[in-house]
């Protein structure tokens, strides 16, 4: 995994939603970077900029309020960002694909999920392959999610949420992309079916060599499948390292300490859950300074005044002013 | 789907039943004379008496619902107190000129209704979304006979490119179709950009562009056909309106439809063809929101596989 290549290389990204009232800042100067057939984990609460992040490197963002200010998305050396719509439409399902959140409205309920995949594969059928032999793939591709082929001819609201979602697992794998990008893939499942879908996931990711950007606020799902972790907070990228470091190393992020803190220990016999005080900033009016200090219990002066300074051991970045004095 | 169409089509029996009882009744509770009518004002009191007598006319109000009811099972809608015509015939002669109107117009209103609806909404907040807005408000505005009139003016009087009055021709029909469809247009064209507007922030609509399909097929194969389900009951209301109540247009550009027929008959309290006229359009009616319904099923399988099922 040491050699592999570098796919994804994000640098200085910064996005913004501007509307006419407001602007919000929702992803800040973030730079992360993807291996082949690595899996990296953003993780963070709801508003940290991730699924931003995930909309910008498919240039998905909502054409009339999002902005891209700053930065790169560098896909196998090329960036992403200065690319036509044109071009982008042949990398989007082709190279990199999306499964989003929600499957119960990720698939369009007038259409049999069967031609939902086959689309598809006709927008980038390149090798001009007959319609049969691409419905031989879609029933290929059916039997790969564990979902008889013959249940193609049905519709949406046929199915149970997981099956929706690996039909929706299926739509994205039909060409066989570089990149997959999972926005809290089982967030909307039950928990039974959520292990089943990361199970499948992983197994796929392994047979056909795909890297994948897993989004979730759930370490678990982190600790099960990612390589790398970007822990995400108010639009930036406060802690970055190998699984092993976030979840084992000695030094962490006040916010990635308290993000663990939050899990219910069953070991443990407690009164009340651990959550960490206060809330998310308003990513409107963010804080000068580090953008955690106001719910973080170390901050000092220093912290509310300029941005933290960076700790780096091994690759295992964070962004506090602890770690800069002691180390 | 033959079966769901066998049981509305069956459902329209009771429908009639009771359009007729009320339509029966609302015509008995005001005082008429069918001797009168047909004999003229200078008839004898003894010979309009014997003729109410000959017509039933003095039995109980429930005799002549039965009465007509089991005429109208035998398909005869009655003999028009006025003229003594038969009231089917008369109808039907007026009928393919509403037809006419009606069709037309509602083609025209939903091609360009949907059509600048959907410009409309996928450029939200530019020039041609304002423009169109701004052009179903105008439309929505104006009664439809001012407009025909304006027309009249412009195309018969001025320019002399299309006649004002009759039915000879299809250009007869253009100047109608285009008063009427005004309305349809302004309609159509809002329903299509607020529920286009709704459908194209669905998950479904960015999961077919991260696919990597074109915004145009986005649109149209994906957005707009989820976002038709209301645009489709508005064309439904829209055609059956125009059925029975086009009696402006039709006086404006003397057009001898069902419409004008209707507001004589009424006027002149001719029973028969008033409860004829209102059968007809009731069915015509029933029969547009069958089609409605089943284009239902054609936008949403969740629908169809109900009627399937049934």
């Amino acid at each position: 995994m040491e050699d592999g290549k570098i796919l994804l290389e994000v640098k200085d990204l910064e996005v913004v939603y501007q509307t006419d009232e407001s602007t919000v800042h929702a992803v800040n100067h973030i730079d992360f970077s993807l291996k082949e057939r690595e899996t990296i984990g953003l993780v963070g609460e709801t508003g940290a900029g991730k699924t931003t992040t995930a909309l910008t490197i498919m240039r998905l963002l909502p054409e009339r309020t999002g902005r891209i200010l700053d930065g790169s998305v560098l896909f196998r050396g090329e960036n992403l960002l200065d690319k036509s719509e044109a071009e982008m439409r042949h990398v989007r399902g082709a190279d990199i694909s999306i499964i989003f959140q929600d499957p119960m409205t990720a698939l369009n309920p007038a259409i049999t999920v069967g031609n939902q995949v086959l689309e598809s594969l006709e927008i980038h059928n390149v090798e001009k392959k007959s319609k049969q032999e691409l419905e031989k793939r879609v029933d290929a591709l059916f039997n790969l999610v564990g979902i008889p082929a013959e249940r193609k001819k049905e519709y949406p609201h046929q199915f149970s949420g997981g099956m929706k979602q690996r039909i929706v697992i299926a739509i994205a794998l039909a060409c066989q992309p570089a990149l997959l990008i999972a926005d809290e893939p089982t967030t909307a499942l039950d928990v039974t079916i959520q292990a089943q879908v990361l199970k499948l996931m992983e197994n796929l990711k392994e047979e056909l060599g795909t890297s994948m950007i897993m989004i979730t606020h759930d370490l678990g799902v982190v600790a099960e499948t990612c390589d790398k972790v970007a822990v995400m907070y108010a639009g930036e990228i406060v802690e970055y390292g190998t699984t092993e470091d976030i979840f084992t190393g000695e030094a962490h992020h006040p916010y990635t300490t308290g993000l663990f803190n939050a899990i219910p220990n069953l070991d443990e016999k407690a009164e009340r859950l651990h959550p960490i005080d206060g809330l998310m900033p308003d990513p409107t009016n963010l804080p000068e300074g580090c953008k955690f200090s106001p719910r973080c219990p170390y901050c000092t002066e220093e912290c509310r005044s300029r941005t933290p300074y960076r700790y780096e051991k091994n690759g295992h970045r964070i962004f506090c002013n602890r770690f800069e004095k002691e180390g | 789907m033959g079966k769901f169409v066998l049981k509305r089509l069956l459902a329209l029996i009771p429908t009639i039943l009771i359009i007729v009882f009320v339509v029966y009744f609302i015509m008995d509770l005001t005082p008429s004379d069918p001797g009168h009518l047909i004999l003229g004002q200078m008839a004898s009191d003894e010979a309009v008496a014997a003729k109410n007598a000959e017509l039933g006319y003095n039995d109980p109000f429930i005799v002549r619902y039965v009465r007509y009811i089991w005429a109208l099972c035998h398909g005869d809608l009655g003999t028009s107190w006025m003229t003594g015509k038969s009231v089917f015939e008369s109808v039907m002669a007026r009928f393919p000129v509403t037809i006419t109107l009606a069709a037309g117009s509602v083609v025209l209103g939903v091609v360009f209704g949907i059509l600048l609806g959907v410009l409309a909404a996928v450029k939200q907040y530019t020039f041609w979304d304002i423009a169109g807005t701004t052009l179903a408000m105008i439309l929505a505005s104006f009664p439809a006979f001012w407009i025909g009139m304006m027309l009249i003016i412009v195309f018969s009087l001025k320019l002399g490119w299309l006649p004002s009055y009759g039915t000879g021709s299809i250009s007869h029909y253009i100047l109608p179709w285009i008063t009427t469809a005004g309305g349809f247009v302004a309609s159509q064209l809002r329903m299509t950009r607020t529920s286009l507007l709704e459908s194209i922030r669905m998950d479904y609509v960015r999961t077919a562009r991260a696919k990597g399909q074109k915004e145009s097929i986005v649109i149209f194969r994906h957005a707009l056909r989820n976002a038709l389900m209301p645009v489709i009951t508005i064309v439904g209301m829209n055609f059956g309106t125009m059925l029975g109540g086009t009696v402006t247009i039709e006086t404006v550009f003397t057009l001898n439809g069902v419409g004008t027929l209707l507001l004589t008959s009424i006027r002149s309290k001719d029973v028969p063809v008033v409860v004829g006229c209102i059968v007809i359009l009731a069915v015509c009616y029933t029969l547009v929101m069958l089609v409605v319904d089943i284009l239902y099923g054609f936008i949403d399988p969740q629908i169809k596989a109900r009627y399937l099922k049934r």
